[in-house]
């Protein structure tokens, strides 16, 4: 049985710790969250692009072995469970922002973590690319870069989005389960307060504001790439 | 006339080892500057091969392909690419981007080129106007009908300023109304740019609408070539014969007698040849099967008839028949 009245003074302990540190947790979730998804891609989606354009039938050929290491780091990365890479990958904060704690810290390690996802994500949107749209550029003349930057990319923006709302959701989650060693955020909120203190009105509290932000994420993603889709428009 | 794409003994294979398919086999042909030429075969005949062998989509293995004499094979990649843009290409499925819209569609291939924006909008707008659809710049490709996107690839084709228009099955998606439209509209370019135009196709009505020479291919190799004319009023390959007059003009009951093949040549005479046999030989045929077709204004085709056993008489109406002009018979059976 609870004790009603002990127990609403814990509620109210709870209450105040929300109060005062939550808005500045989901600040911190979505500052890391906005810079992991930045770099993830800047390195995912050019790796992407690689996948398939170097392939043998690609549109710019790469000597098997680059692809075959290509593909080997990104499986293997992509095989690590998720907390042990993290670890893994810390000593890469020290070298980049000098510290392994806190916040920033968890950004470095995080990327290494979410580009191999984007690497695969833009690979399998590149190659719902129609062959002969790709094959009809060609025909005009079109360079290998000339055909990713106005054919390939263009015509898999919505799959693209769509792949991002995915990848965004991920790495959210990802980031909530840095709270564990030292990340911050709604993460560390739910775990610290919530699971190591028995605080769980916090913990659930931190738990929405994350379902939530997945939630957001995920429509607009949805939303965008329906909106993008030239191919969706009503038949005049 | 010098030619202005010669295929020199071209050859493709697909595969390796054992399961090596030979796509195309020692094909030589010669496309004069100006013409409309088709290459016609079932599927399976190589012809998508060798069309994409002319821009090199496709790299043969052996062989060469002379665009005004000068060897593409031989050249780099970039030269190559400079070169393709004055042989453009349209497709069955029409290939168009399907997030532009049709004016940034025709625009494409000129922002390839380095064509300054405002300029290409002006001639993209010029050839939707000589496609006939000058309102449609703003649509987007899921909004038009299969034979508006092939008019909008056609309008792209010709943005780069193309000397040679390659046809890869280009109206074999379209119901039959539209292949003619489409057919007539190659036929304007060709006539009022003087674009050389090379059609792949399966379907004879293509090739005998539109095309002045026409090359038969058959299991990879070139059966026969020539003008249209001779090639299906007279078809000297066995291939040709086929596409000519299909398995299904054969009578298939194994009791008929001989059976002659009359071909008609676009010079015959109005006279009704079957009754004249008739009533000047007295000897009764039938018509066992026929396929006969309009080309220029011409009667050109095949008629199948029986023959009678009777060896003296069976000679009388091949010698009646191929007495008259424009028509000539054989004994196929």
């Amino acid at each position: 049985m609870f004790d009603v009245f002990s127990d609403a003074a814990k509620v109210a302990q709870q209450l105040q710790i929300i109060a005062s540190e939550y808005s500045f947790a989901t600040w911190e979730t979505l500052y890391s969250l906005l810079l992991e998804v930045v770099f993830a891609y800047a390195i995912g989606l050019p790796l992407g692009v690689l996948l398939v354009t170097g392939e043998k039938d690609g549109i710019r050929p790469l000597p098997g072995w680059v692809m075959a290491l290509l593909n080997g780091v990104i499986n293997l990365l992509r095989s690590i469970p998720f907390l042990i890479l993290f670890i893994i990958a810390l000593p890469l904060s020290k070298l980049i922002v000098g510290t392994k704690v806190g916040t920033p810290a968890t950004i470095a390690p995080m990327v290494v973590a979410a580009f191999p996802l984007v690497a695969r994500m833009v690979e399998t949107s590149l190659r719902e690319v129609n062959h002969g749209v790709i094959e009809a550029a060609q025909s005009m003349g079109a360079s290998a870069w000339q055909i990713v930057r106005k054919v390939l990319l263009p015509e898999a923006v919505p799959s693209l989005l769509s792949g991002a709302a995915i990848t965004i959701g991920t790495i959210l989650g990802y980031g909530a389960m840095t709270g564990i060693v030292g990340g911050g955020g709604l993460g560390k909120l739910a775990i610290n307060y919530g699971y190591y203190n028995f605080k769980f009105i916090v913990m659930w509290a931190a738990v929405i504001g994350l379902i939530i932000l997945v939630q957001i994420f995920q429509s607009a993603g949805t939303k965008l790439a329906a909106v993008c889709d030239k191919r969706l428009r009503n038949r005049s | 006339m010098e030619s202005i794409i010669e295929i020199q003994n071209l050859s493709k294979r697909f595969g390796a080892g054992d399961n090596q398919v030979a796509a195309l086999q020692n094909v030589s042909l010669s496309v004069k500057p100006g013409e409309i030429f088709g290459i016609i075969g079932l599927s399976g005949a190589g012809k998508s091969t060798l069309v994409r062998c002319i821009n090199l989509l496709e790299n043969p293995n052996e062989g060469a392909v002379l665009f005004h004499g000068k060897d593409l094979t031989s050249l780099k990649e970039k030269e190559l690419r400079l070169q393709r843009r004055k042989i453009s290409m349209i497709f069955q499925s029409f290939n168009l981007l399907d997030q532009r819209n049709a004016l940034d569609n025709i625009c494409f291939p000129m922002e390839l080129a380095g064509v300054p924006r405002k300029e290409a909008r002006k001639r993209a707008t010029e050839l939707l106007e000589t496609v006939g659809l000058p309102d449609k710049a703003s649509a987007y490709p899921v909004q038009l009908s299969g034979g508006q996107k092939q008019r909008i690839a056609i309008a792209r084709a010709l943005a780069s300023d193309p000397e040679v228009l390659l046809c890869d099955e280009a109206t074999s998606a379209l119901d039959p109304t539209t292949t003619d439209s489409i057919l007539k509209l190659l036929q304007k370019i060709n006539r009022e740019k003087g674009i050389t135009v090379i059609i792949i196709t399966h379907q004879m009505s293509v090739i005998e609408q539109i095309c002045h020479r026409v090359a038969i291919l058959d299991a990879g190799r070139v059966a026969e070539i020539g003008e249209v004319e001779s090639v299906f009023s007279n078809p000297q390959s066995e291939a040709g014969r086929r596409l000519v007059s299909p398995e299904s003009a054969l009578p298939v009951s194994e009791e008929d007698g001989p059976v002659a093949r009359i071909a008609f040549n676009g010079n015959a005479s109005e006279e009704p040849i079957i009754a004249s046999v008739a009533m000047d030989l007295g000897i009764k045929v039938s018509i066992l099967g026929a396929d006969t077709r309009n080309i220029n204004g011409k009667a050109f085709g095949t008629m199948l008839v029986s023959l009678p056993e009777n060896r003296e008489d069976k000679r009388r109406v091949l010698d009646y028949l191929n007495d008259h002009e424009g028509v000539t018979a054989e004994e196929v059976r």
